[in-house]
């Protein structure tokens, strides 16, 4: 793809700010109305999918050049959470706006125009093959002591991958091992990649950097070849949706089953080799990832062309899938939930296609931090006034950000990551 | 940046430098409008590039503003929440304010039945607030991510449930008003200290002044804050939504109903309109399906609320018999929604529209009354948040024939304005939706009396023969308005801002009503001194003046 195969979206694009909200119907109240966290945080309309849609084309046309001043702060200070896309495609069907503003990164990059925080982490992961800028090394440290089968040089059906943050993120670390526990407790034949997993490379795709995404794509694809792979499991999000839909987008996800680990623990649960031994007595409130929900349905590969009928109306040959969100990972983490002893389960205002994101992803959290922070209080304050004790998320990239905003959001609601719900229960 | 440095300094400490945007790329995507390429050459999607773009905090800051830009002769304009071209400057050298800041919902109350609004909040967040009060606001045609304030104060503001709830500008009670030159003028009732309830007194009474039918659209001052009022919901607090995207419905009680109701002809249509008026029934009446054209909106409606489906199915819902004959059967036909803030009241709702429909030979269309599709319809009709349909086919609409007038009036005019599109939808450069895609509120004031149509053409904004084609249709359209003696609709906005002085001149003594552009002018004259405003507040030109 390119920025120009955008073009007709972006002269088609009428600037109804649909793309700033929640999905209008959906609307429940003042408070918890907007959707794009870019500009409800600016509060200026050029940082919306709309103003980008403007600028993209202008920056097209030659109004100005790429190195024009604000140009890379408007394209980054996003986090690609996708909100508004499903906004747009409620009444738009030849529209993808989340798409655009990714090409345009792509583009930025291609023409060296380079956030330097961003570069800290890219250069890191050159060297390392993580995105946290950590030594490769320590890698595997987070399973050291665990009995399980290492990947890298045997084979094994189910490939648990940790992903870059939980295996340097000390605190959240634990998480992963929980995971790795249930899963053997439940009979499941699981192996690690250890010190030689690698990064998804999904976050270096949604910062621009396509061939660092493509390298580290065709590394784990044939990873998981060699190693006889069936099934690969991940409590990350961004992984899940690397693994899920970038490799499939790129035609390199072959006969490979990606689960999240909720997938694989409901249908562990359902199968009786879960069980919960203790009861939870909790109200929780669940966060809706934004890579585990509007952003991971399926990739369908489609090549076809636009096909006008009626004289103008676009359409396509053959027929084109269409992807608004419809079909995320919701009801599963909220089943898992209910599954547990003891939990009540309350709902956000905002949630499933229309959740309002955490505020880590995109490249935000490097680049911007005050901007994740304020993502990450916005939702917890939603959380709070929901009543509920907890707010529990299903990817360590939402945990952490949560984690960091709680001290100065002055709430007192608990974080937690599904997973160690469920261990605690177990 | 051409804005002289100094001046530019004096904006920036007003707002902050971060609310003062003056970077290429940030002016450009405000230059950018829905429907530009109709009113620029070649297809442009960009108006003027504005000088700066200001983001005001307060009254006190668009004062400190106006004042600067008076000082320095510096044309200004604001939007609220800025959708159309009519939220741009029509000219090169203007400061633009977004009001994005100004946010709130400062007040509702309940017991007096209006809210306090600021700019920025949009029909949606105030309905939502108002049903938890057992009220409802007045959303207008162009949906609810739009502003109450700006469609009360500056621009139109009729829509679907205007038969019960009035039009926009009806609803305005007080506002605060920051005039052209920096002054501010609280109006009505928040003139004389004595809160927001009235916009006509004690206290300034200026709503003829600040605007007419179509407003100033912010060519006027700046409206900072405006109360308007607000009206009996008798549905749930939250407005429940189920379905999957798109396809969201509206489970409500049983008080709550919606009908697509059918004519056998023009004539029994607008009997069944006055009818209802004089019945007193209705909480919204619209005819909304049609817009999407005669030919094909009974299809794409009934595509549309199959989540499963996408725009790649029409050409095989087009051929299904039964929608065919759905077809053949909605072409004279209108939406209505009965709220009954009674058990009673909607029983006898019921019966009088039963009673209307035997009198005229109406009925209510069977398929549209599917408990799905009728969810559909209400939450469609009551949040109005799937507007952005108006442009689901090709990307690009504009209306036309745009008029307001008795039943009578509105359909004796419909057949003409049908076979004007008819003819210039042969050319496969817009979209064949069925020469009648008149959509409208069948009351476009409180109480009803009048229905206000709009003849949608569709075109592909990415496309310049498809444009052109537009352009065609809407200058045959504007000349055909005129030829009927209508007043000039949307079409003809396209044109005037095409106008050079001298034309403007030659069209505005012609037009129907010359005396409103001189009294305009005389406004102007008097609340914008130093000719501040933006070229879209239509007045005659100065050395004509009292022409």
């Amino acid at each position: 793809m390119s920025l120009e195969q955008y073009s007709a979206d972006m002269k088609r694009c009428i600037r109804c700010s649909y793309c700033k909200w929640v999905i209008l119907s959906q609307i429940k109240s003042w408070r918890f109305a907007r959707g794009c966290p870019s500009e409800a945080f600016t509060k200026i309309h050029t940082y919306s999918a709309s103003g980008k849609m403007g600028v993209s084309l202008a920056l097209l046309e030659g109004r100005f050049n790429y190195s024009s001043e604000g140009l890379l702060d408007i394209a980054y200070k996003c986090q690609l959470c996708g909100s508004c896309d499903v906004a747009c495609k409620v009444c738009r069907y030849f529209m993808e706006p989340l798409e655009m503003m990714r090409e345009l990164r792509a583009r930025l990059v291609e023409e060296g125009q380079l956030v330097p925080e961003h570069m800290f982490t890219i250069d890191g992961l050159r060297a390392e093959d993580n995105m946290m800028s950590k030594t490769k090394g320590e890698r595997g440290n987070w399973i050291q002591g665990c009995d399980v089968k290492s990947l890298a040089g045997e084979k094994g059906p189910v490939l648990f991958h940790a992903g870059c943050r939980l295996s340097f993120d000390e605190e959240l670390s634990p998480t992963a091992r929980k995971a790795l526990e249930i899963l053997k407790k439940a009979g499941v034949e699981v192996g690690v990649m250890g010190k030689d997993e690698t990064c998804c490379g999904g976050r270096a795709y949604d910062l621009g950097y396509r061939g660092e995404f493509t390298k580290y794509a065709e590394h784990n694809t044939e990873a998981w070849r060699s190693a006889g792979v069936k099934t690969v499991v991940t409590c990350c999000s961004d992984c899940y949706y690397a693994f899920k839909v970038l490799y499939a987008k790129y035609g390199l996800r072959k006969n490979v089953e990606v689960l999240h680990v909720t997938e694989f623990l409901e249908r562990l649960v359902a199968e009786g080799k879960i069980k919960f031994a203790r009861k939870l007595p909790m109200k929780v409130t669940y966060h809706d990832p934004c890579h585990l929900g509007r952003l991971a349905e399926d990739y369908a590969p489609w090549n076809g062309k636009e096909k006008k009928i009626k004289g103008q109306i676009v359409t396509w040959e053959p027929k084109r899938p269409i992807r608004r969100g419809a079909n995320g990972i919701y009801e599963t983490p909220r089943s898992l939930l209910r599954s547990i002893p003891g939990i009540e389960l309350v709902e956000m205002e905002r949630t499933r296609e229309y959740a309002w994101c955490c505020g880590a992803a995109g490249g935000a959290k490097e680049a911007y931090p005050d901007f994740a922070l304020w993502t990450a209080k916005e939702r917890i304050e939603e959380a709070q006034s929901t009543g509920a004790d907890a707010l529990v998320t299903a990817c360590p990239w939402c945990e952490r950000n949560f984690l960091d905003a709680v001290p100065s959001s002055g709430s007192n609601t608990a974080i937690y990551d599904i997973v160690d719900l469920v261990g605690q229960a177990m | 940046m051409s804005l002289r440095r100094d001046i530019y300094q004096a904006l920036e400490d007003i707002v902050g430098p971060e609310y003062a945007l003056v970077d290429e790329p940030f002016l450009d995507s405000y230059a950018f409008q829905w429907g530009t390429e109709l009113f620029r050459p070649n297809g442009n999607k960009f108006m003027p590039r504005p000088e700066a773009v200001l983001l005001p905090g307060s009254a006190g800051e668009v004062q400190a503003i106006a004042r600067v830009c008076n000082k320095h002769k510096i044309k200004y304009k604001a939007f609220s929440t800025g959708w159309s071209v009519y939220a741009a400057p029509y000219t090169e050298g203007q400061i633009l304010l977004d009001m994005r800041r100004l946010d709130r919902i400062l007040d509702i109350d309940e017991k007096n039945m209006f809210a306090v609004i600021e700019p920025n909040v949009i029909g949606a967040t105030l309905q939502a607030e108002a049903m938890k009060v057992g009220l409802n606001t007045h959303i207008i045609g162009s949906g609810c991510v739009s502003s109450p304030l700006a469609a009360a104060t500056s621009f139109l503001g009729h829509g679907p449930d205007s038969l019960f709830m009035g039009q926009a500008a009806e609803n305005l009670l007080a506002a605060e008003w920051v005039l052209p030159t920096g002054d501010i003028v609280r109006t009505g009732s928040l003139g004389a200290g004595i809160g927001w309830f009235c916009g006509d007194g004690p206290g300034p009474s200026v709503r003829a002044i600040i605007r007419g039918g179509s407003g100033a659209r912010g060519a006027l001052g700046v409206f900072t804050k405006c109360a308007v009022k607000l009206y009996p919901w008798p549905g749930p607090a939250q407005l429940p939504v189920e379905g999957t995207i798109p396809a969201y419905h509206s489970p409500l009680p049983p008080q709550i109903k919606a009908y697509t109701i059918a004519f056998p002809d023009w004539g029994a249509y607008a009997d069944a309109h006055y009818k209802i008026y004089d019945a007193e029934i209705g909480y919204i009446l619209h005819r909304q399906y049609n817009k999407l054209g005669e030919d094909l909106g009974p299809a794409f409606f009934m595509m549309y609320i199959d989540p499963t489906k996408t725009i790649d199915d029409l050409e095989e819902m087009l051929e299904r018999p039964e929608i065919k004959k759905l077809t053949e059967e909605m072409r004279v036909s209108t939406q209505i929604v009965l709220c009954g803030m009674t058990q009673g009241d909607i029983a006898w709702q019921e019966r009088a529209l039963g009673e209307i429909l035997a009198e005229t030979g109406g009925w209510k269309v069977a398929a549209m009354s599917d408990p799905m599709m009728e969810k559909f319809t209400l939450l469609y009709l009551i949040r109005l948040g799937f507007k952005g349909l108006n442009m689901v086919f090709s990307g690009g609409y504009r209306g036309s024939f745009s008029q307001k007038g008795t039943p009578d009036f509105a359909v004796g005019y419909r057949a003409q304005a049908a076979s004007v599109l008819a003819k210039h939808q042969k050319t496969g450069l817009i979209v064949e939706a069925g020469g009648d895609s008149m959509m409208g509120p069948g009351g476009g004031m409180g109480g009803g009396g009048h229905i206000g149509f709009e003849q949608f053409c569709f075109y592909d904004p990415s496309d310049l023969a498809s444009i052109n084609a537009a352009l065609d249709y809407f200058e045959d359209a504007a000349r055909e308005a005129k030829r009927l003696g209508l007043t000039s609709g949307y079409e003809a906005r396209i044109f005037e801002a095409r106008l050079t002085e001298q034309e403007k001149r030659t069209a505005f003594l012609s037009a129907p009503q010359p005396a409103l552009y001189r009294y305009q002018r005389q406004i102007k004259d008097i609340f914008d001194p130093n000719d501040l405003g933006d070229d879209q507040y239509a007045v005659m030109p100065k050395d004509r003046k009292g022409a």
